[in-house]
């Protein structure tokens, strides 16, 4: 339950040590972060191997890279 | 919190804990420049997003699993019984240092006004997990995928590390009872176990293209910006402060806590809860520093990334027990570690072609191995727990120090919850074709489009000039 009067919460005979909205729900919000993180693990996965096979494609030499250093 | 005093003790322990993360999270700003300044220009800008994106990935299953796994495993589980429940299995009760209190849906894992110190402690333990896993990201540079990387550093950064240190840094960790094992500042459960890691992922991934001649003779690839690798060192060994600071309890009354009865002692405590001082940790840190620094100039003849890193390897062969060490037994076992760490990485290299880029496995690694094994003879028969002391193997109460059980508990670190975990599972990431970039794109460099972009922004910007 959201706090919504300090002065009642820390009187009380027990004071409620949790004070984030929506105790009670944090299985939902584990629930949530794990979809998060399997979702970004596979979505820079897919990402990451288009763009190494892409410059993979077009070769360019090892020296290459020079031509490409800007002025800073 | 009612009474002023027991307020003023635990805001204090709270702030104090809160310090020493701001400090440690130099660590990982002296880890991402050091990587920059050894690695090579065209990869410059990958190498520092690797190391940036295990900071969410390790904190994220840190909060999920890795935190819980520290409290759950101390037993082992089924190797040695916990002296809260004098049961084998895995803590999960309802005592006071269970994980059931740690499961990332607790309300002790947010906001909790009866709780100061579970926060605190909680971050403190997740950068030794981002160090953990920067050892590995400095050995692995100029070759590996993001993707594997981030599934290596949450590996060891919110599992094997943890497990390790469930079992040889927690007050109640089979590894004390049965071999007597200490470890005060983690040459072993932070430093070997990170280095036997990256060991053990090199095997699989290979060196970089051009590290060997076809005669199998090393070639050197040298820091290309040897200061951004120096000040990255000095930050290193800035947040060391606060690491060795976190691996202490501030304050705390052990005349209850070991059942002596009308005996009050205030005082600082290593992990185990027994007694140090931050005054004397202090002194040892820098003599260990010291005799690093001067071992590793002599021995690498004035080398300046070796000099910096061998700073480094000094403070962590003594780490194990700096907490009871003489400042001048810390600046010698740190030179001993040195000289162990900088012969090892050459043999290695040579031996098995093994192309550590930085250094890592062996200034972490070997040296960190070291330290518990030199741990064992200089401190053998000191407890290794305030609790019950008894004898090796027998599993109820804590054995005392000695060279056999760090020996052993050396090879847990580096080779069980290390090079093992490492080697499998990058094996399972190469047979997936994930572990390493393509040979083209090693050879044009990571950030070869990147450059390309901003060249032609910058061409761009000079035309409409």
């Amino acid at each position: 339950m959201a706090v919504t009067n300090w002065i009642d919460h820390l009187s009380a005979k027990e004071v409620a040590g949790a004070v984030y909205p929506g105790v009670g729900s944090e299985g939902i919000l584990v629930l949530i972060a794990f979809v998060i993180w399997i979702g970004w693990h596979v979505i820079s996965a897919k990402q990451e191997s288009e763009k190494l096979s892409k410059l993979a494609k077009r070769r360019p030499s090892s020296s290459a890279w020079k031509n490409n250093v800007t002025d800073g | 919190m009612t009474d002023q005093l027991g307020a003023l003790t635990t805001i204090f322990t709270e702030f104090y804990y809160w310090i020493t993360v701001v400090l440690m999270f130099l660590i990982h700003v002296g880890f991402c420049m050091y990587e920059v300044g050894a690695s090579r220009y065209k990869h410059h800008q990958h190498t520092l997003m690797k190391n940036t994106m295990l900071i969410p990935l390790v904190t994220v299953t840190w909060f999920l699993f890795g935190w819980w796994i520290y409290w759950a495993f101390p037993t082992g589980p089924g190797l040695a019984p916990s002296i809260m429940n004098e049961s084998a299995a895995l803590i999960t009760d309802d005592s006071a240092f269970s994980a059931k209190w740690y499961v990332p849906n607790s309300e002790l894992m947010a906001v909790n006004l009866g709780d100061h110190i579970s926060g605190v402690f909680w971050a403190a333990f997740l950068l030794f997990s981002w160090t953990a896993a920067s050892i590995v990201s400095g050995a692995v540079i100029e070759r590996i995928t993001t993707f594997a990387f981030g599934i290596l550093a949450i590996a060891i950064g919110s599992v094997f590390w943890t497990i390790d240190a469930a079992w040889g840094w927690h007050f109640d960790g089979w590894m004390l009872k049965l071999l007597g094992y200490h470890d005060a500042y983690a040459s072993g459960v932070i430093h070997a176990c990170a280095g036997g890691f990256a060991l053990g992922v090199l095997a699989v991934l290979g060196p970089r293209i051009g590290k060997f001649s076809s005669s199998g003779e090393p070639r050197n690839i040298g820091p290309r910006n040897p200061w951004l690798v120096t000040v990255g060192l000095f930050l290193i060994y800035t947040g060391f402060w606060g690491f060795y600071a976190a691996c202490n309890i501030p304050i705390f009354d052990l005349g209850p806590e070991y059942g002596m009865e009308g005996v009050t002692y205030w005082t600082a405590t290593n992990i185990y809860v027994t007694p140090t001082t931050l005054s004397g940790i202090t002194m040892n840190f820098l003599m260990s520093l010291s005799g690093g620094l001067l071992a590793g100039y002599v021995i690498a003849k004035g080398d300046p990334f070796w000099t910096y890193s061998s700073g480094l390897a000094g403070i962590i062969c003594a780490s194990a027990g700096n907490d009871l060490y003489h400042p001048i037994q810390s600046m010698i076992i740190g030179m001993i570690g040195v000289v162990v760490a900088y012969k090892m990485h050459y043999w290695v290299e040579r031996k098995f072609k093994i192309d550590d880029a930085v250094g890592a496995v062996a200034v972490h690694g070997y040296a960190g191995f070291a330290g518990l094994v030199i741990c064992g003879f200089v401190l053998n028969g000191y407890p290794s727990s305030g609790y019950s002391v008894g004898a090796m193997w027998d599993g109820a109460t804590y054995a005392a120090i000695n060279p056999l059980g760090m020996f052993i508990g050396a090879l847990v670190m580096f080779v069980v919850l290390g090079f093992i975990p490492g080697w499998i599972i990058a094996k399972v990431l190469h047979g997936m074709g994930k572990l390493r970039i393509p040979r083209e794109v090693e050879l044009a460099g990571l950030d070869y489009e990147i450059m390309e972009a901003a060249k032609d922004d910058e061409k761009s910007v000079a035309s409409s000039g």
